[in-house]
C-alpha cells in the first residue's frame, strides 16, 4: 500500500556522530566528521552537497560497504557499529538493494540474468529468481527485453534494469548514487518517478546521493552536506530551495 | 560472466589447448622414444637377461665367449639358458641400395627370444636354410625398387648370402629405427661376417622357487657377469638415454614450455578477466555475494575453461596419434597416465590463475562500486 513518510514515520537509519577518516598520519584525510542523520520509512531521502563533501561515504557506511571509525549506525534496527563483517554482509544481503551510478550491470548476462543476481546470491533457485526477475521487469515498463543484454539498451532502459535488480529481493533499504546522472532530463525524471513510487511503501526507505538539482524535487527531505558534515535538512514539500 | 567475454574465453581456451597438446603430444613422442630404446626386451622378452659385465643398456651389447652360455645353465637357480645373437646387417635392395637390418639369431632347437606375433608363416620354418623372419617394416623398407612387396617365399640378399622370408612378424620398432628380422641362431652366425666372439647375450628363466632377482643376484655371483631382471634392464636403458643424451633435456625442455606457456596465457587472462570486471564483482560483493561465493564462481569458470581447452588439447593429440601411429612413425606412446598427469597439471594452472583472480577480488572492497 502506497504510503507517504511523516515526522511520525519511524526511523529506517539512525546515524549519530559518524567519523570516518581515510589514510594515516600527515595523509589522512576526514571524510565524515561526526555526523548526525535520519532517514525515515516510507521515505524517499537525498544527500546533496559538493563534491568531496562526504555524502558517497556516508551512503557507503550506512550501507555497510565501509567500515567506519566512530559512531553509531542502526539500519532497520540493526546495529551495524557492533556486528562482525560477516554478519553486515548477511544483513545487506538481504536488506540493502542497490542503484548505482553507472548501472553496474554485468555486460555479459542478459537483463533478466542480471536481476535474479540478488536472489541467487539470498540461495533461490535459478528457476524462482527468473520468474520473478522477469515479473519484475514486466512491472517496470521492459516487457519482452527479459533476454537481451544491457548494451542493448538505452541508459533509461538500464537504469530499469538496475532498479528491478535493486528490488528483486523485496529490500528494504535502497541505496542510490546518483542514479540519474547517466540519464537525460526525461528519462532521468521518469526514473525518479519510479523511485519515488519504491520509497512509498511503510516498510522501506530509499536514499539518494546527487549532484542533480533538476531531481530535486522528487525528494521528500533533502540532507545538505559539507565538508564531512550534515549542514542542513530541508523538510518536506517537494519544493527545495538550496541556493541560500 | 567469462563464458560471455568472447575474446578472453577464446584466448584462455585456446592457451589452455594448446598447452595441453604441447605437454601431451610431447610426453607421448619421448615415451614413444623410450619404448623404441627398449625395443629388444619388448621382441625378444625373457625373465632373465645375462650380459657382459660392463653393459649398461639393452642397444649396447658386447660380446660373449660361447661358453658363457653354460656358465650360465650351470648356476643354481636358473631353469634354463640360451643363446641370443644380435647384429646389425646390411640387406641388399633390388634397386642396387641397401639397408640396415636388426638380425636376431634364436636358439635353433628352443626359439627362445623368438617373434612377439607372427602375421604370416610358420615360426617353425626359420630352422629351414637361409630362412628369416622379417617384421611388417622389414618388408615396407626391403620392398623398395620391387614391383610388389616382400611376401613369403620370397628372398633377398643379407651379406652376399641369400636370405628367403618364410614369416612374416609384428615387432616393436628398434630406437635406430631398423626393421627386426629373425633367424636360427647357427644361421645367423652364417649370415654376419665372422668375428672371434659371436654371442652377445644369454637369455634364461629363474628356476621354481627363485625369483629372478635372486636368480640374477646367483649369476653374477657365479659367472661374474652381468644379469639383468627384464624390469632391471628397462629402466637401465631407460635412465642410460637419460643420463647420456640430450633426448630427455629437450623434451623436458618443451614440455615445462607449454607448462609455461599455459600459465602464462590463462593466468594472464584470467588475472585481467578480473581486473576489468572489478567493479562488477564489487557490486556482487555490495550486494551480499560473500568472499567464498566469488571465490567459487571463479574458480569454476577457470575450471570449466580448462575442462573444455584440455578437452579439444587430448581430443587433437588423440587425432595426431591415430595417424602417427599408423604410420609408424614418429615414435608415440600415450599411456593412460600422460593425459590423466595432464589433466591435474591442467586444472592446477586453472587453480592458479583462479587464485590470483581470487586474491584480487579477496581485497577489493564492497563501496568500491560507489567511486565514480
Amino acid at each position: 500500500m502506497p504510503v507517504s513518510a511523516t515526522s511520525a514515520s519511524p526511523l529506517a537509519v539512525h546515524v549519530r556522530a559518524v567519523t570516518k577518516t581515510f589514510g594515516t598520519g600527515e595523509a589522512a584525510v576526514p571524510a565524515l566528521k561526526g555526523v548526525d542523520f535520519n532517514a525515515r520509512q516510507g521515505e524517499l531521502l537525498m544527500i546533496v552537497g559538493p563534491s568531496g563533501c562526504g555524502k558517497t561515504t556516508l551512503l557507503s557506511v550506512i550501507a555497510g560497504t565501509l567500515n567506519f571509525d566512530g559512531g553509531e549506525i542502526d539500519v532497520f534496527g540493526s546495529p551495524l557499529h557492533q556486528m562482525k563483517p560477516r554478519a553486515i554482509t548477511e544483513f545487506r544481503k538481504r536488506n540493502v538493494g542497490f542503484i548505482f551510478q553507472q548501472f553496474n550491470l554485468i555486460p555479459t548476462l542478459s537483463c533478466i540474468e542480471n536481476v535474479s543476481v540478488p536472489l541467487l546470491i539470498n540461495g533461490a533457485s535459478r528457476r524462482e529468481a527468473e520468474q520473478k526477475a522477469e515479473t519484475l521487469l514486466k512491472q517496470l515498463g521492459l516487457p519482452g527485453r527479459g533476454r537481451e543484454r544491457p548494451t542493448n539498451l538505452s541508459g533509461g532502459q538500464q537504469q530499469r534494469v538496475a532498479i528491478a535488480r535493486a528490488l528483486v529481493h523485496e529490500p528494504r533499504l535502497v541505496i542510490c548514487d546518483e542514479p540519474t546522472s547517466a540519464l537525460d532530463k526525461d528519462t532521468g525524471g521518469h526514473i525518479m518517478e519510479l523511485l519515488r513510487d519504491v520509497a512509498r511503501h511503510p516498510d522501506r526507505s530509499v536514499i539518494v546521493v546527487t549532484h542533480d538539482n533538476r531531481i530535486f524535487k522528487y525528494a521528500d527531505r533533502l540532507t545538505e552536506m559539507e565538508d564531512g558534515r550534515v549542514q542542513r535538512v530541508h523538510g518536506q514539500g517537494g519544493n527545495h530551495d538550496l541556493s541560500e | 560472466m567469462l563464458l560471455g567475454d568472447r575474446a578472453k574465453y577464446v584466448m584462455l581456451v585456446g592457451g589452455l589447448t594448446f598447452a595441453t597438446m604441447l605437454m601431451t603430444q610431447q610426453s607421448a613422442v619421448f615415451f614413444g622414444i623410450l619404448k623404441w630404446t627398449t625395443s629388444h626386451l619388448s621382441n625378444m622378452r625373457a625373465k632373465l637377461w645375462i650380459v657382459d659385465r660392463n653393459v649398461q643398456q639393452a642397444n649396447e651389447l658386447k660380446a660373449l665367449r660361447d661358453t658363457d652360455v653354460n656358465r650360465v645353465r650351470s648356476v643354481t637357480g636358473v631353469a634354463w639358458a640360451m643363446p641370443i645373437y644380435v647384429t646389425i646387417q646390411s640387406a641388399k635392395l633390388a634397386d642396387g641400395n641397401f639397408k640396415p637390418i636388426m638380425l636376431v639369431g634364436l636358439d635353433n632347437t628352443t626359439l627362445v627370444g623368438r617373434p612377439p606375433v607372427m602375421l604370416q608363416g610358420r615360426l617353425e620354418d626359420v630352422r629351414l636354410p637361409n630362412s628369416i623372419i622379417l617384421d611388417d617394416l622389414g618388408v615396407q623398407r626391403l620392398s623398395v625398387g620391387r614391383a610388389k612387396p616382400l611376401g613369403l617365399g620370397d628372398t633377398f640378399e643379407l651379406n652376399d648370402k641369400e636370405a628367403r622370408i618364410v614369416g612374416i612378424c609384428r615387432a616393436d620398432r628398434h630406437f635406430f629405427g631398423y626393421p627386426y628380422a629373425y633367424s636360427t641362431y647357427t644361421q645367423a652366425l652364417q649370415f654376419a661376417p665372422k668375428q672371434r666372439k659371436m654371442l652377445s647375450l644369454v637369455l634364461a628363466e629363474p628356476a621354481p622357487g627363485w625369483t629372478p632377482e635372486r636368480a640374477a643376484k646367483q649369476i653374477e655371483i657365479e659367472t661374474g657377469m652381468k644379469a639383468y631382471t627384464e624390469d632391471e634392464l628397462f629402466w637401465s636403458t631407460i635412465w642410460w638415454y637419460f643420463r647420456n643424451t640430450g633426448i630427455p633435456v629437450a623434451f623436458i625442455s618443451i614440455i615445462v614450455l607449454g607448462f609455461i606457456v599455459g600459465t602464462t596465457i590463462s593466468g594472464q587472462t584470467f588475472y585481467a578477466f578480473v581486473h576489468e570486471n572489478l567493479r562488477h564483482l564489487g557490486a556482487l560483493k555490495a550486494m551480499g555475494a560473500s568472499n567464498a561465493l566469488l571465490a567459487r564462481m571463479l574458480l569454476v569458470q577457470s575450471l570449466t575453461v580448462g575442462f573444455i581447452g584440455y578437452g579439444i588439447g587430448v581430443l587433437l593429440v588423440t587425432a595426431f596419434g591415430h595417424a602417427v601411429l599408423g604410420r609408424g612413425e614418429p615414435p608415440f606412446m600415450l599411456p593412460w597416465q600422460l593425459p590423466a598427469a595432464t589433466f591435474a597439471i591442467v586444472m592446477g594452472i586453472c587453480c592458479f590463475s583462479a587464485l590470483l583472480g581470487i586474491r584480487k577480488v579477496w581485497k577489493v572492497e564492497p563501496a568500491v562500486v560507489f567511486r565514480g
